[in-house]
């Protein structure tokens, strides 16, 4: 039996895509690889596809729309169904047959139950049958009258059973959030079966930290996934401090490590990373001078000379670099930044090749949306998904240097938006927009990119602005997506704030603003709180969309 | 013959491994392999050890002399003779590659232990190039070495026998008169 395996275009998904490649691949199972990056394309697949497969992996796509519904399939085929986004539609979770759901026990699920949501039809056929056909027409009319009385009474219990019923859908999907990391769900898969290998542990590692780097879950999530994963990677590696029988230095090995959170620091200057990391940039303001000034009190503060912090890291004095981490920890603390160290792994092998999980991160996410076309569309699918294998360093250093490339072009938008006063308050959100000749602007007109943009933005926005009120409102994007066709394409973030539960309402938000304005939206991409539309379309969803959410 | 050649008739030899599955005999043209059972030792061919490796359907033992103790004996004794000592496998160049690629994470010290199979193989390569020279120069008729490994052999043979044809015909044509006409290479 062959499967079809459909995989949703970030990070997480081609990590948890690895694993169940290596795992197919030491049962013999044939596969066929189909990336998806939206609702048409997995249309448009399972279309292609249904007549020569019966069995279909999806992975981080389809748990949060009713897939029978959509997709129409046969009795006979199964859908495996692994993602990450929450809230799962009842009707997939409710499915005994045809639909399978990959999630952990304990994620938490908030389903409502069966009997609040489902009602069998027959109540409907027994008023229908009721129809009398009795003889004495004053008996008739006493029944009829019966009859009409229970009917009502039946009705009404109907529509109030409806109505809660509507509540309790709209409460349950009205928020949309993310769950555990689809990566981890297989690396669970692979551990149970006694097939899990170190390599599929750095996966399920990279997935979590690509939750992470795009701010999908909680701090909280975050850490408890990590000691979990921390139990495996000393399980796997604890053959490491033994010196008699310590393994070749080609073999692979993952550390924990309580590292830096600035992004790519080991392969670039250490300048450059605090440049360009939101975190940092965010809160010592470098868009201003004084932030500037502030930057560079912050390296005398610490002893670091300018010259060697704006070297290659590689080649800081080792002076420097023994007690760095530390070092930027206290000095980080008398700048008000509290939490510049996270939890973290890494991975080592051979001489050379040191990374961190977010490195990994970055450099797969600027692989797969990079803008230079070369071939096909899924090319840079192929490409990234390559760039995880240990053999091909050639594509993650590729990716590293798009990733430099994509974190400065970020850092530069968000310091004009923020100088240019481009985030206007709306009210009940935040917006911004991008202006079609801003430089780099093509970079954002993909939506984890964009995603990305938007988070680091309104950080730096929260921290930058007096008003009060403005720190708590959500975001809303735009970039140009497609000039010729004139789309725009739109994200919506949560807000910023210190124990934000990451609960986005801004997907129903949208859908409700394109219905009541009739505005030509697409809405595309697994996560609902992207969306595309056209231009001319743009102010009148604003406006609906601002007097939905007043 | 290539060395994929040799190394694939090297993947013949047996070696140690412990199987996750469970699985009865099975009869293969160059014999019976197995029963396989989980945390029990048999022993198989290489080629199915590296298979089944890559699979993780298995863990290897490393053969008894892929040891840094006894590698180290042997690289001095090598060292210390001035002709070839019998080597513990006659494929151990393909045999440590082999099981060093695949499954080095199941030979403690690997790095060791490739470099003392290194030394050794390259005392031994000097010794057959001293060899080769002194025959050439003495323009003997035939030599006998013992304890060569068919993968040394390979490695200098063609080249040698290749060019001792070339210094034949070299010479045979050095005497004018015998054989006047010219000759096709």
């Amino acid at each position: 039996q062959r499967v079809l395996l459909l995989v949703a275009s970030d990070v997480d998904a081609l990590c948890a895509c690895k694993i169940l490649q290596a795992l197919f691949q030491c049962d013999h199972v044939q596969y066929t690889l189909v990336p998806v990056a939206g609702w048409q394309e997995l249309e448009t697949a399972f279309l292609e596809h249904k007549d020569q497969f019966k069995y279909f992996v999806l992975i981080n796509c389809g748990a949060n729309v009713d897939l029978l519904e959509i997709l129409q399939p046969e009795e006979d085929t199964f859908f495996f169904v692994c993602d990450s986004h929450r809230p799962i539609n009842v009707v997939n979770v409710y499915n005994d047959t045809q639909i399978k759901l990959l999630v952990k026990q304990d994620d938490d699920l908030a389903i409502p139950a069966y009997d609040d949501i489902f009602r069998d039809e027959e109540d409907e056929e027994e008023d229908s049958e009721n129809e009398s056909d009795g003889s004495e027409p004053l008996e008739k009319r006493r029944r009829f009258e019966e009859e009409v009385i229970e009917r009502t009474m039946k009705r009404r219990q109907r529509r109030e059973w409806e109505a809660r019923r509507r509540e309790i859908l709209f409460d349950y999907e009205q928020y949309e959030y993310h769950g555990t990391s689809s990566a981890m769900v297989m690396f669970d898969l692979a551990w149970i079966m006694s097939k899990d290998l170190n390599d599929m542990l750095w996966w399920a590692i990279v997935g979590l930290t690509d939750q992470w780097v795009q701010d999908k879950i909680t701090q909280m999530k975050y850490v408890t996934d990590i000691g979990i994963l921390q139990r495996h990677v000393s399980r796997h590696n604890h053959r490491n401090e033994d010196e008699e029988n310590s393994l070749s230095i080609d073999c692979m090995r993952i550390a924990f490590e309580y590292d830096l959170r600035l992004a790519l620091y080991q392969h670039w200057s250490l300048y450059e990373s605090l440049c360009n990391t939101s975190y940092t940039s965010a809160r010592f303001k470098l868009w201003s001078v004084q932030g500037q000034k502030r930057l560079q009190e912050f390296l005398a503060d610490m002893g670091l000379p300018l010259k060697q912090v704006k070297q290659k890291f590689n080649s800081m004095d080792m002076s420097l670099k023994e007690n760095l981490r530390e070092m930027i920890e206290e000095s980080a603390n008398k700048f008000g930044m509290k939490d510049l160290r996270v939890q973290t792994f890494s991975i080592h092998f051979g001489f050379k090749n040191k990374f961190s999980a977010s490195d990994i991160v970055y450099a797969t996410t600027s692989l797969m949306e990079n803008i230079e076309k070369e071939g096909p569309e899924t090319t840079n699918f192929i490409k990234a998904l390559d760039s995880l294998s240990r053999g091909n360093l050639d594509k993650l250093h590729q990716g590293l240097d798009l990733a430099k490339k994509q974190l400065r072009a970020i850092q530069q938008t968000v310091a004009s938006c923020i100088c240019t006063n481009l985030v206007i308050s709306q009210g009940p959100f935040l917006y911004c927009s991008l202006m079609e000749g801003t430089p780099d602007v093509k970079l954002f007109s993909k939506p984890v990119s964009l995603c990305l943009l938007s988070k680091y933005l309104l950080k730096s926005f929260v921290c930058s602005t007096k008003n009060k009120r403005c720190k708590l409102l959500p975001l809303v994007m735009a970039a140009p997506m497609d000039v010729e066709q004139g789309t725009v394409i739109m994200v919506g973030i949560p807000p910023e704030t210190e124990s934000s539960d990451k609960k986005n309402f801004f997907g129903r938000a949208f859908e409700k603003a394109a219905e009541s304005t009739n505005s030509r939206t697409l809405h595309n991409h697994f996560e609902m709180s992207i969306i595309e539309l056209k231009t001319e379309d743009r102010s009148k969803f604003l406006d609906a969309l601002i007097s939905l959410l007043s | 013959m290539e060395p994929a050649e040799v190394e694939f008739l090297a993947e013949k030899e047996l070696v140690t491994i412990v199987p996750n599955f469970s699985l009865d005999r099975i009869h293969l043209i160059g014999g019976d392999l197995g029963p396989f059972n989980p945390g029990l030792p048999v022993e198989v061919p290489v080629w199915l050890a590296i298979n089944l490796k890559q699979r993780q359907k298995c863990r290897l033992i490393p053969p008894e002399w892929m040891d840094v103790g006894k590698l180290e004996e042997i690289r001095d004794q090598e060292r210390k003779e001035d002709t070839f000592t019998p080597m513990p496998s006659p494929y151990y160049m393909e045999l440590t590659k082999l099981l060093l690629n695949y499954a080095s994470d199941n030979i403690p010290r690997a790095d060791e232990i490739r470099t003392l199979v290194k030394d050794t193989w390259d005392t031994r390569m000097a010794k057959l190039r001293l060899s080769a020279d002194s025959f050439v120069r003495q323009q003997e008729a035939h030599a006998k070495l013992d304890n060569l490994t068919l993968m040394e052999i390979n490695t200098a043979g063609t080249f040698l026998t290749q060019a001792l044809d070339h210094m034949y015909k070299l010479r045979t044509n050095l005497q004018p008169g015998d054989s006047s006409q010219s000759q096709d290479f």
